[in-house]
């Protein structure tokens, strides 16, 4: 070999970040695929289940309509949904403004404890059913139990391992994701496309709750309490120059405490997962009513990419000159300089792919290029705007422009040339 | 056929790839996003290849010349985005190397440019194989096959799985070599991709026929075999030349 190794170029360690948020939205993608694949194979849906829930309040459909009054109803569904979003986000800036924090984290720990044990249980008895497997009910009870304590724990506290907090985020949002899947086929589309024309209006416009929010959180120095995923940070060696992409200059004025720095990250996930459920309250509270009634609740907040700080401190004090201090919504960055993502964004997407496994595997690959795609571009425009931006737009609208490209141009083609075996 | 078949299908078509993946590519973030755009592009040019023909498909003749049309014109446009890659992966590298001088990294190495270029070739080969093969494996997961009478002595899952293999091949190794060609202006190695990409399309044109399948598939494997061996030649040639060229300098 050779006499001294070659200095590692910057291709070992390029798109680091990026690759650490693409990692778990494809896996939470992917378990709702399977989920959807496993449980849903056999069932006819639109017409077998009259799902009531409040996505469904204004119209339920079935599958005897005609396309137009599908449209209709779909529409209405999806503007009612949005309403209940938008007043519940207000309801949330109110809270928040009031510095209720300690009610909005109580209820956070409270709504996953209803997703992860009342939803997580549901799905865990339909896959023992699906796949017979041998268990009995003690051993079911006891084990769920853990399951969701821990659960609990890991949203709520901070000192959880970061490993263990991130695989149960994702496993909230597929849980969620799944359960989102089973409303009917025009409400579930519609739904997506209001969701994400809801976050842009949400975010950009001067008087949107969520941009109310984010002002509110940079005034007062916070963090805005909600379930979000974080990546884990990507310590950096020291001797960066000050580089092109903003987050490695925030990581170099910390690079010299690498000890607050890594104290810092720790507990980042407390305060950022901690203190309020963005909307997790509102699902809470639909679920609690619609278990009776088997509604689900609507993830209002769970929608709503959540934001946060990006405090660029360059001295060594705990607490920067808020002046420094700049929310991006969304896709952001955490004040150690890892990505932060949004739990609602973690669901919507998986919702329209798991939509799209519902009808062929082809449009699933599809789509979730189409969604890595929106996230990569939102990721870069993050990195050129530097200001509050929200995630769901861009992958939501590709996703479903190349759900429709696939199933009606891409498709047919694709067959036609397998069946002659001819390829290219 | 059950769960089994269907998995081991989609191993046949991909498991090449998928082992150099989590060798070479999954190594370094960044060939990973290479992979995926280059995965996305492909899509897009297939998805505009499909709009295109959309309207003349199913075909109602038997006779192969509508079919070698497609087969030309799918062939031409992807050598196009071929050439289109390459300027953004210029661009890149320059990018790239401009960000290196100012966090004082050593610039990229030759083998750097070659793992891009082999990521971006295997981001065609999987979308080939995905789009072309798994996602029709649907249907093989279950407890029946299918058979198609042009080609009746084996199940079409099988036979599509060796032919995804084949261009999964052919697709990443080409596009090293025609990068390679771009990058020392090099004619022999620039023509080589479209010259090689063409044939094994017209080849499959041999399908077409009844039993023509045991002719097509063969040759379709000998384009592979020769797109390895030149990219190895040409990898090979390339990084002796450029370590004669380092110990010159020093």
């Amino acid at each position: 070999m050779e006499q001294n190794p070659r200095p590692k170029t910057i291709l070992e360690t390029c798109g680091e970040e990026i690759i650490r948020i693409v990692t778990p939205v494809s896996i939470c993608m992917l378990l709702v695929v399977i989920l959807v694949s496993v449980l849903n194979r056999g069932s006819s849906l639109d017409d077998g289940i009259s799902f009531a829930s409040m996505a469904t309040m204004a119209y339920s459909e079935s599958s005897s309509d005609s396309i137009w009054d599908k449209l209709k109803g779909a529409l209405l569904n999806s503007l009612v949904f949005v309403a209940v979003v938008t007043v519940a986000t207000f309801l949330m800036v109110l809270l928040f403004y009031l510095k209720c924090t300690k009610f909005l984290k109580y209820y956070m720990g409270f709504s996953s404890l209803l997703v992860l044990g009342f939803m997580g249980g549901e799905i865990a008895i339909f896959l023992i059913k699906a796949s017979s497997f041998p268990i009995d009910c003690f051993t079911f009870a006891v084990a769920l139990y853990n399951f969701t304590v821990v659960g609990v724990m890991a949203v709520f506290m901070s000192r959880m391992a970061i490993f263990v907090t991130q695989a149960y985020l994702v496993v909230i949002g597929v849980l969620v994701a799944y359960w989102f899947t089973l409303l009917p086929e025009w409400t579930t589309w519609g739904l997506l496309v209001a969701m994400s024309l809801y976050d842009l209006a949400a975010v950009l416009l001067p008087g949107g709750p969520l941009r109310l929010l984010v002002e509110l959180a940079m005034d007062r120095d916070e963090d805005i309490p909600a379930l979000v995923y974080e990546a884990r940070p990507v310590i950096s060696d020291a001797g960066l120059g000050d580089g092109v992409a903003r987050r490695r200059v925030w990581r170099e004025g910390r690079g010299d405490f690498d000890e607050d720095q890594r104290l810092r990250s720790d507990r980042l996930p407390d305060s950022s997962l901690g203190s309020y459920l963005y909307g997790e309250s509102q699902s809470a509270r639909n679920i609690v009513d619609a278990e009776d009634g088997r509604a689900l609740g609507g993830a209002s907040e769970l929608a709503a990419p959540l934001m946060q700080h990006i405090n660029i401190q360059m001295n060594s004090l705990e607490n920067a000159a808020s002046s420094d201090n700049m929310a991006l919504e969304g896709i952001g960055l955490g004040s150690s300089g890892a990505i932060k993502l949004g739990l609602g964004d973690f669901i919507f997407y998986s919702v329209l792919v798991g939509r799209a496994a519902m009808y062929d595997f082809m449009t699933v690959y599809a789509c979730y290029l189409a969604v890595i795609a929106g996230l990569g571009i939102t990721l870069m425009l993050l990195a050129f705007y530097r200001k509050a931006l929200p995630a769901l737009p861009f992958s939501v609208l590709l996703g479903v422009l190349f759900y429709l490209l696939t199933r009606l141009l891409l498709e047919t083609f694709v067959v036609q040339c397998s069946m002659n075996l001819l390829m290219f | 056929m059950t769960v089994a078949a269907g998995i081991g299908y989609a191993l046949l078509a991909l498991g090449p790839s998928l082992s150099l993946f989590v060798a070479v590519i999954s190594r370094k973030p960044f060939l990973t996003l290479t992979l995926l755009s280059s995965t996305l592009v492909w899509l897009m040019s297939l998805i505009a290849l499909s709009a295109v023909w959309r309207a003349f498909l199913p075909f109602k003749t038997a006779t192969w010349w509508p079919y070698s049309l497609l087969i030309l014109t799918s062939v031409a446009l992807q050598e196009a985005l071929r050439l289109f890659l390459w300027r953004v992966n210029k661009r890149m590298e320059e990018m790239l190397d401009a960000y290196a001088d100012r966090v004082s990294k050593p610039r990229l190495y030759i083998t750097d440019k070659m793992q891009i270029a082999l990521a971006g070739g295997m981001g065609h080969g999987v979308a080939h194989a995905v789009f072309f093969c798994i996602s029709l494996l649907t249907p093989a997961f279950g407890p029946a096959t299918y058979y198609v009478e042009k080609c009746s002595k084996i199940p079409f899952f099988l036979v599509s799985a060796i032919m995804a293999l084949a261009f999964v091949t052919i697709h990443t190794f080409s596009m090293v070599i025609a990068f390679n060609g771009y990058s020392e202006g090099n004619k022999k190695d620039q023509y080589f991709a479209p010259v090689v990409h063409l044939a094994a399309g017209l080849f499959t044109l041999a399908n077409l026929v009844s039993g023509g399948c045991v002719v097509g598939i063969p040759l379709l494997y000998v384009m592979a075999i020769v797109t390895l061996v030149h990219c190895g030649n040409t990898v090979w040639r390339r990084l002796t030349d450029n370590r004669s060229m380092e110990t010159n300098l020093q």
